[in-house]
């Protein structure tokens, strides 16, 4: 549509008005869509901004398969051969684990495929009282011990970050801890291990020594995710803490 | 007199949405334990929810800030209260141990810590502020009323 026509009709649309006027007959004014377009925009923007965000952190989903062999000595589970020394302290039913879990497995497993990091995982059972019945953390602990043996560690610990019971609840029973086992193929008795708690005291003292040592605490607080590099805890915030790490160990 | 009513409203509901908005966006790990503490999205939909709701907070913040469409952004926040005042009262009913994390925060916390009562009464207050702006949208200072002045005839 030309200007020229958009002009006429407006002329055209206003002298209509003004003879409805003098006969005495209101016309409402055509209501102004100017916010309405506006509020539209801006939402749109917060909802695209939102899921930009949400893409970039999440960056690519796909799975890293691990290809790292693990052993387990006490309740803690060493991965990897590399330069750069990783402690990591988790409970399984801790949400911040997950979320950790979640943002840095990939980068972490990568890691460890590559050759660039030891990680060595601490099995940490913190959040005991969070599940009714309690004991979750203690249960879901000794079956990653369990499952080195059994040769499906690194897939059996993203299996119980991945189903990760919400905490208030009873956690997940030990036949859904087997079940994920035998899913993974886990060999020898797995099953036995699990119902036996076979790895619980061990989990325990694990637990204990981590909250005592000064090194791993804030404001005088141990908690899980808590991270090392080469023994000094550090700073989550930091996202690139594993690229430093791996920096600083070639 | 009621001009200076509404402008009260719409300026604190926007302080609400803008820092309730960016203290979620800051800290998006702890915005999806929050989420995901109220059991009952699956967790893509935690992930999704989590990942716009600050944004849309922040949007409708800033558009009662400027006064832009502020009836439209008076239903929306009504709409949004009543969906938090919906998820903290499924929460109470099924006896979860949550913290709302309507400012932050948020997840599950000892019993006995919870406020149920409290953040329901918040957002009541809340949507009191903007229930008077959809049924009183005129205020000081809004870009609306520029609009209209300035609208064709």
């Amino acid at each position: 549509m030309g200007g020229a026509s958009r002009n006429e009709k407006k002329r055209r649309q206003a002298e209509a008005n003004r003879r409805l006027a003098a006969a005495g007959i209101s016309v409402p004014p055509k209501r102004n869509r100017t916010p309405l377009i506006v509020v539209a925009v801006v939402v749109v923007v917060a909802v695209v901004a939102g899921v930009a965000v949400l893409l970039n952190r999440n960056g690519s989903s796909a799975d890293v398969a691990p290809t790292y062999t693990a052993t387990a000595s006490g309740a803690v589970i060493t991965a990897g051969n590399g330069p750069a020394t990783i402690d990591t302290y988790e409970d399984f039913l801790c949400p911040q684990c997950e979320r950790f879990e979640q943002r840095y497995g990939n980068e972490i497993t990568t890691a460890l495929n590559n050759g660039q990091v030891t990680v060595r995982f601490h099995t940490i059972a913190i959040l005991d009282p969070s599940t009714t019945p309690p004991g979750y953390s203690t249960r879901a602990a000794n079956a990653a011990l369990c499952a080195v043996p059994a040769g499906i560690y690194p897939a059996y610990r993203e299996k119980l970050f991945a189903e990760q019971p919400a905490e208030g609840s009873a956690g997940l029973t030990n036949d859904q801890l087997i079940q994920f086992g035998t899913e993974l193929g886990a060999t020898g008795d797995f099953a036995a291990c699990v119902n036996g708690a076979t790895n619980a005291a061990a989990v325990t003292a694990e637990t204990e020594a981590s909250a005592a040592n000064p090194a791993l605490q804030t404001n005088g607080q141990f908690g899980t995710p808590t991270v090392a590099v080469g023994g000094a805890k550090i700073d989550l915030n930091n996202t690139n803490w594993l690229k430093d790490a791996i920096a600083a160990g070639r | 007199m009621l001009d200076v009513v509404g402008t009260v409203a719409r300026l604190g509901l926007a302080a609400v949405w803008l820092t309730s908005g960016v203290l979620k966006a800051i800290d998006p790990d702890q915005t999806y334990i929050a989420v995901r503490a109220y059991d009952v999205l699956p967790p893509i939909g935690v992930e999704v929810v989590a990942g716009i709701l600050p944004w849309f907070e922040i949007a409708l913040g800033v558009l009662l800030l400027v006064g832009v469409g502020i009836r439209t952004v008076g239903v929306l926040s009504v709409l949004l209260l009543l969906g938090f005042v919906a998820g903290v009262s499924q929460a109470w009913a099924r006896g979860l141990l949550i913290d709302c994390g309507c400012f932050g925060g948020g997840g599950a916390v000892a019993p006995g810590q919870t406020a149920y009562v409290q953040e329901l009464l918040r957002d009541t207050g809340f949507i009191v502020l903007a229930a008077w702006l959809v049924a009183r949208p005129r205020t000081l200072l809004s870009l609306d009323s520029r609009l209209e002045n300035t609208g064709r005839t």
